[in-house]
Formats: C-alpha cells, structure tokens, sequence
C-alpha cells in the first residue's frame, strides 16, 4: 500500500470514536434504506404469493358482480365445454376468541384436487390418525376444520381440540402445511354454507378455461370473470398507493443516509486538509490524494454497508410485521413469511455503502482537489471562505426551492413528481444552513453566552468559524426535524379529517355487525325496524367490483334515514342530494371522482348482475373509507342491480333528546347479542377506526424514529470532529483558566447551538413538507383531500427531539474533555 | 557557477481586489546559486514565508518570473510544478509539518516513495544521519520538537535534491537544539552541492549561511548585516 494512502487510513484507527460514529452513521443510513426496501419486498412478495397459492393451477374465477351466487349454476358449469376444471368456494372470515381474523375456506375436497394439488395433497393427511377416520370426520362432523399448521402452533391448537370462533366452536380434525403467508382455516363447503348461512349459495368458483373467448361469451352477462393476470393485478392496484408510499419511505431514508455519509466525507476531507497540503508541498500529485481519499471513504463505506446490510435485515423483520399488519388491516390479512437472510442483502448494503459514500463525498473531493496546497497547510477554510460559500449554498438552495415549486405546479402529472418535489425542498432548505447559521450568529452569541457565560459566547464563535462543517450537521439534523414535524403534522392533520369526516357521516348510536367479518340477517333489520320509537335503521352493505377493470367499492344505505341523521361532507350542494339517491342517483367519493375523472351530473356505467347499468351521479363527497373510490347509493337501487340482499352492518339512529334512548338501546343490544351479533357504539367505532388509522402509520413513524437516530449520529460526529480538530485550542483554554466544566460546557453550548439553529429552520422546512404531503402527496396518491389542520404535538416533539439529541450528543465529546483535560496539549500533535 | 533561483521583478498581492492594496511581495529580484547556503533575513510579515511559496510553486506570484534551475515556474504548469517538488525540491517547514499518522521512517520513506525509488535503507540512512537511529517506529507526537525538526529535514534531504528551502527551521526550537539544527542541515547541504535557502528572523541561523538576505516589506534591501529581530 502506498504511503500516502496509508497516511490517511491510518486515521480511521487512530481516531476510534469518530470512525465508529461515522461507520454507525453510514450503517443507519443504509440500514434505514435496505431495511425498507427489503420488508416492503418480502411483504409484497408474501401478498402475492398468498395470492397465486390460492389460485392454484386454475386459470379464472367466477362470481357475482356482488354477494354469492346460486350453486345450482355448478350444474351448468359442468356441462360447459370450455371449463376443464372447476372448485366452488366459500371464502370468508372469521374471527377467533383471541380476536385475530382468519381466513375460512370452505371447498370441495374432490373438485378442488384438481385445481389446488398442493393443498388438496395435504388436507386429508393427518399422520396420526388412521386414513377412514380422517376423511370421515371431516365430510361428516359439521365443525370439523382443517388447520394450517403454523397457525396452529402459533395459537397452539392440536389435532382433536375445539377451537372457539365467533361462530361457535371448531373442531380440529387435521393440520396442513400452508407455504403461503395467509394462515388458513379449510372446511367442508357443505358445513361451510350452513355455518356462515349461505345454504344453496357460493361466493366464487375457481376455473381451468380452456377456451376464454367461447367462456367469456356465454357467461359475461351478470357475472364477474377474471383471469389469473387480472385478478392479480387488481390485487396489486389495490396495493399500488401502499406499495408507492413504501418506495417514497425507502427513498426518504436513503436522503438522509446519503446526507449522513456526504457529513462523513466532508469531515474526513476537513480533517485530511492540512495533511493533503503537506503531502502536495512534497510533491504528492492531486491524483494520488484523490485515490488515498477515495479508498479511505470507500473502505469506510464498504464496512458501513456491510453493517448496514446486516442491521438493515434485522430492521427489515420488524418493518415487515408492521407492514404486514397495514396491509392486514387494509386489504387482505396476511401474515408474512420471516424475511430470510441471504447474500444478497448483504451485497445490497455494500453496494449502496460505497455508492453513496462516493456520491456524498463527491462535493468534497471537488474540494480537495482544488485545495490551495497553501491554505491546505493552514489546516482549516478561512473565516471568509466559509462565509462566501454559504451564501453560494443559499443562492443555490433559492434555485432548488424555485425547482421544488416548479414541481408542486406540474405534480398533477405523477404523483413521482410530488415526491421529487419534496426531496427538493428538503434539499433547498438543506442548503440555507450555513446562510442561517451566519446570520444567527450575533443572537446565537447572545443567546448561549447567556445561558452558559463566556464558554457559551465562545461556542457561538466556534460554530460561525467552523461555518461550513457544522452547516452540513445542521442540515442533516434540519433534515430530520422537518420530516419529524412534517409526517407528524400530516398524520395529525389526517387524524383531525378523519375525526370530523366520522362526526359527518357516523352518527347512528349502535352499529351491528362488522364487516368482512359477520353478516346481519335480513329479518334481523325487519325485527330492529319494529321497535317502535327508534329514530331510524339504516342498512349497510359494503361490496367490492370492478370498474372499468379496476377494484372499486359499492356501498348501498338507506338514503332517507342518512338524510335524516347525518350531515355528509360534500363536495357540492348539501344534504338534499339524497333526494336523487332515493330515486336512484348515486353518489360517489372524492376519491373515486379523482380517480375517474367523473363529476355530478355524469352517469357511470356498473355490471350489474342482468347486465351494465347507468347510473346518474347526484353528488361527490369527502371520504376516507377507500382510495380506490367508493359509490354509494340506495338499498333499493343497490338490490335492483346486484340482486345481493346480504347485510353487513346496520346502523340504528334515536331521535335527539329521546328520554327512552338508554331503554331503546339497551333492546336492540340484547336482541343483538342473543343473535351472536357484534354490537358497537358510535364511540366504539370511533375507537376501532382511529385505532386503524394509527396501525397504519406505525412505518411512518419508525421511519421517523430512524431518521432522528441518523442525524443524532451526525451532530454527535460533528462536535465530535469540532473537538478532535481543536484539541490544541482546549491547551490555550486551560493554559487561560478555563476550567474542564468550562470546556464541557463550551462543547455542551455548541451542540445545544445546533441543536436551536435545526430546529429553528426545521419550523418552517417541517410545515412546508407537511402542506406537501397532504395538498400534493396524500391527493395524487390516494385522491383525497386531508385537511390541514395546525397542531402543536409535533412542534413540541420537534424541538424536544432537538434539544435532547443535541445535549445528548455532546456528551461524549464531553467526557472526553474530560477524560483527557489534564493532558492536553498546546502543541501541534 | 549556474543559478538556482532567479526572480525577476517578482510581486505577490493576497487580495487584489482592495483598494489600498499591501502587496507581500513588492518587484523582487533574488539570484542564488547552485550550491549557495542562503540566510533569507527580516522581520515577521516582511514577506519571507510568501517568497519561499513561491519559490516552491505552492502559490501564485501576481506578476513576474521565477526561475528554478533555469525553469520558468510559470511554463510548468500545475503538474510540472508538482514534479519539480517531489524530485528537485526539499521542504523544512517551522512548525515540522509531519504526518500524524505516519512513523518516523514512513514520514521519511514518503519522500523517496513519491520519486519511485523504493530503498527502504536510504531513508536508515538518512535518519541516521539527523541522529535519530532507533527511532524509527516512533509517531510523530512521541518525539520532541528538535527531534521532529529532524525528521523534517531527513525527509527533505533523503531524495538528494538540488534545492532545499527552509522556513524559520529553528523557529520553534530553543538555542541548543537550534544550532544543532542548523549545524545538520548546513553541513549535509555542503556535503552534497544541495542549494539552501533558510528564511529566518534569528540571528544565530545568519551565523550558518554563506550568505544573508536581508528582506523588508517585501523587498531585498542593502543595509546592515544583522539586527535583532523580534
């Protein structure tokens, strides 16, 4: 190895704490960046292999527009020539004792054989019981399920025990192997028919369509027939806003990463300054210090990334269990597979350690290259350099805004273009830290030498003299206080819209039923109907279809009783559009008018199970039930097209100020209860919907918990450098009289001046990013408008955050003055 | 005898740009000889260190000529001024300007690395020469002043080259250690033909050189030999 590389590496060693702390920094940063990309992999991965285990070897699917279908159409099924193979399904949820929700598929063993091999292999096999016992416990005991064998070690259930269920007890007859990441419940479709009420009727039959064209010709009308492809890739529609959030969090964190290692390399081109100018005073050429630098960042990288790839795996099995339970909660239940480990994650991290080690010391390196080998020999930029290139950065970082706002007008194009945006504003503002650094100067002097006396007045002049290496600190902290307060003012701001969206729309006083999971009766609705003195009952049916090939929702109510009770949010006119619903109009959310460019006034066209249907659009309204667009409309109209009568929630609503209302409600709850209904109160709802709502933001906010623990690593690596650089300016302090609590505290000042400066220009950086993300983001990529609503939870959080890691990282830097007070030297090392 | 340094009306001016502008260097004109061990005599400010930067082609003049062994340092471009450092110029610098990182006979073998000649035995030598044998292994930070400076100079005179310059080599060290200095570097000077050019503000260094230079506010003056500088 040539000396001169070796002159520079030997720095890592010999500076310990400082090449931890930049080896940690870069770790976190490609942690945080592998970690997201890996979970929301392995996440997606385990939905869609859900997804094809389940398809098995068929090729389509058939069904009702909406609600089961008749199972004598299986006769006809049989005879058609272009079906070589077919399985009936009942394909629902139920809920355990535990409260966890699972999938129960209730089949046809000996038609399913032929179409899901795999499962029908196993279903019958129960090693521990004799073969005629098996098969004749499940086609004969009403309760027999068979048990996917990783759930039922994980709610350790064995063969023979009863299984508690929302619908009474199960008995475990058999265990089968599921490689899918959907725990599954199998039984008897007979006994499945009779255990969710669906005697005579199915909800799908899974098909092998040898000829499509032919299939598709006799069956269309009234049906929904969808090929393996299509049914995949509505599934992943319906994930592609999650699945973009993800890519924009991976994105985010890899920003901050980057900014952290662009840090690490500008310190390691700071602290080699002098040592570069010698080496050229001696005839070193430019090219030879570039390659020592290079290899020293590159090392530093590589075992940054190797780190990262390993802490990134390990990041990525609690993202992916956080993702798994969004998902769950939003789409489809899963349960993902253990992320596993393999060489690749670890080539991941090393590539992405070094790529962004180059790329964020390529400002620096620019510098060193055209080092004054002169100035290089003083050892540090002067006063005015410093100054001169933060108001550069500034005038740069006015370009990068403007660039940003050029975004946000064009970002109706893609929503890529609003995240491009949003990591120019943070860029922008990023670029502003040296600037404000500059001018806070004389209040920060103010300010600290207030609070901590002369050590305090000398810090602020510390930080201004050592302008540009503390601005990148800055920066990266600023960075992270503004994602801090941005995701947390969205969230917040979200929160508050979906609190009021449910005072508008949910205002019965009890909600029977739960959907996805139970279905009220259609004479239990009559039976509450009759009680005479409730105010209303409205019915609720939530079905999802396809719109013109895309997953939407259809939502059918009883438009006179909502006219009554609820004070909607439209986006046009007010509560006597219901008059048009009641006569057969529908009306449709934000989100689906985003989505399809439709408006009141229009009409769209639904398959209906006799055929499509016209339907006039009275209105549009503010929802946050589904992104993929909701149509609403009456139970009358809902029946005439879809024919599907099923139930899954009904809302009972009292009169204002009726005396007989805890009476009243205290009825329908029994008669509920004796039906084996679950029964809500209106702020139960409220509880279950915002308790969602949070549940789906848990990766947000690890991600910012990331974030903030990336730019700590920074300023504590920044005060850590600032120490390091003048350990002979700690000789003249004490050679002065300053005392080693005067030192500490001068280093306590600095972080805490930091600290201030991120935080103060985070304020606006922060609100900016959150009016992004919900005027701009949260619009493109979910088609609803959140309002902004001020909140000081953030703000709050923000500065503590601040303050905190700012003192929190100028405690080692501390307790080495400390440690190292009595031998400090004035001469040059 | 053929010049090893020429200037030729040679100014520096670190801020242009001023309107009362203070030039470090004001139309110098300097000829030393190959061979020569020259005392570069003044007071602090009165533009030393900026004429041995630029003798080195670490720095700009704003106008005139600097000749190196007949080379116009201006015809050499960045990278021709490089070489001429590495091969044909040492360095002694006041404050020892080592590597940290580096040991004592890494700091010294450097020099001989950086012309491509990989003798690991000249750089002993060297070492041996300033006194330092045994110390080899040692950082920078382990050794004394005096001994650093020697080290400095080991690393200077290791590739043999024509021109060494020092700046204010004693500078940091007492009067003892000092003349032990300058008695090494002098005589290793005379040994091989290597030219010496020593800025200084002592007395004692005047006392070593063939001859002395007296500078003021940027200019080689005629006048008395030597004063006492602060």
């Amino acid at each position: 190895m040539k000396t001169v590389t070796k002159s520079f590496l030997r720095y890592l060693p010999r500076r310990r704490a400082l090449s931890l702390l930049q080896l940690l920094g870069i770790a976190c940063g490609v942690a945080a960046a592998v970690g997201m990309a890996f979970s929301a992999r392995v996440a997606l991965s385990s939905f869609t292999q859900a997804v094809a285990f389940l398809q098995g070897q068929g090729t389509h699917s058939l069904e009702r527009p909406a609600g089961p279908m008749e199972e004598t159409l299986l006769i006809r099924l049989s005879r058609e020539e272009a079906v070589s193979a077919f399985a009936p399904v009942i394909d629902r949820r139920i809920r355990l004792d535990n409260g966890d929700a699972f999938r129960l598929l209730g089949i046809d063993p000996f038609l399913d054989r032929t179409l899901r091999p795999a499962l029908a292999r196993h279903f019958l096999r129960d090693p521990s019981a004799p073969r005629s016992e098996r098969n004749l416990a499940f086609f004969s005991d009403e309760r027999a399920i068979l048990l996917d064998s990783r759930l039922a070690e994980e709610i350790r259930v064995k063969v023979g025990d009863l299984l508690p269920t929302s619908r009474g007890p199960l008995r475990v007859v058999g265990l089968f192997p599921n490689p899918s990441s959907e725990p599954l419940i199998l039984m008897d479709i007979g006994h499945a028919q009779k255990l969710f009420g669906l005697e005579g009727r199915i909800d799908r039959v899974d098909l092998r369509v040898t000829d499509e064209a032919a299939f598709r010709s006799r069956w269309s009308l009234g049906f929904k027939i969808q090929s393996v492809l299509q049914r995949r890739a509505s599934l992943n529609d319906m994930l592609r806003a999650f699945r973009l959030n993800l890519q924009a969090l991976s994105l985010l964190a890899l920003f901050v990463g980057l900014f952290l290692v662009y840090h690490t390399a500008m310190f390691a081109v700071v602290s080699r300054r002098r040592d570069a100018g010698i080496l050229r005073s001696l005839g070193a050429t430019r090219r030879e210090i570039v390659f020592a630098f290079l290899t020293e960042i590159s090392i530093l990288g590589a075992m940054g990334g190797l780190l990262g790839g390993i802490g990134g795996y390990f990041l990525s099995r609690l993202l992916v269990s956080l993702m798994a339970g969004t998902i769950s909660n939003l789409y489809f239940f899963l349960q993902p597979l253990t992320p596993e480990w393999s060489g690749g994650i670890f080539l991941q991290g090393l590539g992405l350690g070094i790529l962004a080690s180059l790329l964020g010391s390529l400002f620096p390196l620019a510098e060193l290259t055209r080092i004054d080998p002169i100035q290089a020999l003083a050892g540090r930029i002067p006063h005015r350099s410093g100054k001169a290139k933060a108001q550069n950065a500034a005038r740069v970082g006015f370009g990068v805004l403007g660039l940003s706002a050029l975004l946000v007008a064009f970002s109706s194009f893609h929503v890529y273009v609003g995240f491009v945006a949003c990591f120019a504003l943070l860029l922008g503002a990023s670029l502003f830290s040296g600037g404000v650094l500059w001018l806070s100067a004389p209040l920060m002097k103010r300010f600290l030498g207030a609070l901590g006396a002369l050590p305090g007045k000398v810090a602020a002049g510390n930080l201004r003299q050592n302008l540009l290496r503390v601005a990148v600190a800055v920066a990266a902290f600023m960075v992270a206080l503004s994602l801090t307060i941005g995701l947390g003012s969205m969230i917040d701001s979200f929160r508050q819209s979906i609190h009021w969206w449910m005072e508008s729309q949910l205002q019965g006083d009890l909600y029977i039923g739960k959907i996805g999971e139970t279905e009220v009766p259609e004479d239990f609705y009559e039976e509450i109907r009759s009680i005479p003195g409730l105010g209303g009952v409205d019915t609720y049916r939530s079905v999802q279809i396809l719109y013109q090939g895309t997953p939407i929702f259809v939502s059918a109510v009883d438009a006179s009783v909502l006219a009554q009770f609820t004070r909607f949010g439209w986006l046009n006119g007010g509560n006597e559009n219901w008059q048009a619903v009641k006569k057969g109009a529908v009306i449709i959310s934000e989100s689906f008018a985003r989505r399809f460019g439709v408006k009141a006034g229009d009409r769209l066209i639904l398959d209906g199970v006799k055929g499509p249907v016209a339907l006039e659009i009275a209105a549009a309204f503010y929802d946050y039930t589904s992104e993929h667009g909701v149509v609403m409309m009456d139970r009358s109209t809902y029946l005439r097209v879809f024919e599907d009568r099923t139930l899954n929630v009904i809302g009972v609503f009292l009169r204002p100020g009726d005396p007989r209302a805890p009476q009243l409600l205290d009825e329908v709850r029994r008669r509920a209860v004796e039906r084996g209904l679950p029964v809500f109160t209106r702020a139960q709802l409220y509880g279950n919907i915002l308790s969602l709502f949070d549940s789906t933001f848990a990766v947000t906010r690890s991600m910012r918990l990331l974030t903030v623990l990336v730019a700590f690593l920074g300023i504590t690596g920044a005060l850590l450098t600032l120490y390091l650089e003048r350990q002979k300016e700690w000789g003249i302090y004490r050679a002065l009289g300053f005392s080693a609590g005067q030192v500490g505290r001068m280093t306590l000042m600095e972080g805490l001046g930091m600290g201030i400066v991120s935080f103060l220009l985070s304020l606006p950086v922060g609100t900016a990013l959150a009016i992004l993300l919900i005027r701009v983001i949260n619009l493109r990529s979910f088609n609803w408008t959140v309002f902004y609503s001020f909140s000081w939870e953030p703000y709050l959080l923000g500065g503590a955050t601040a303050i905190l890691a700012s003192l929190g990282a100028a405690l080692y830097p501390i307790w080495r003055v400390h440690r190292t007070y009595p031998q400090m030297q004035i001469r040059e090392e | 005898m053929s010049a090893m340094i020429r200037t030729v009306d040679l100014w520096k001016e670190y801020d242009p740009s001023e309107r009362s502008p203070s030039p470090a260097l004001r139309g110098l004109n300097l000829e030393v000889q190959s061979g020569e061990v020259v005392a570069l005599y003044g007071k602090s400010g009165s533009g030393k260190t900026t004429l041995l930067n630029l003798l080195a082609g670490l720095d700009h003049p704003t106008r005139g000529k600097i000749e190196i062994g007949g080379q116009d340092l201006a015809s050499l471009g960045e990278e021709g001024r490089t070489m001429l450092r590495r091969r044909r110029l040492g360095f002694v610098f006041q404050f020892f300007n080592l590597l940290p990182t580096l040991t004592v006979f890494e700091n010294v073998f450097l020099s001989l690395e950086l012309i491509g000649r990989l003798e690991p035995e000249r750089a002993i030598q060297a070492l041996e020469a300033v006194g330092l044998a045994g110390k080899e292994g040692r950082f920078p930070h382990q050794l004394s002043g005096g001994e650093q400076q020697r080290v400095a100079i080991a690393r200077a005179i290791v590739k043999e080259p024509a021109l060494i310059l020092a700046d204010e080599p004693t500078g940091n060290l007492d009067t003892s250690t000092s003349e032990e200095i300058l008695r090494l570097l002098t005589r290793r000077c005379r040994e091989k033909g290597t030219t010496l050019l020593m800025a200084t503000h002592s007395p004692l260094t005047c006392r070593y050189a063939d001859r002395m230079l007296r500078m003021m506010d940027g200019r080689i003056v005629e006048g008395p030999a030597l004063e006492a500088a602060p």
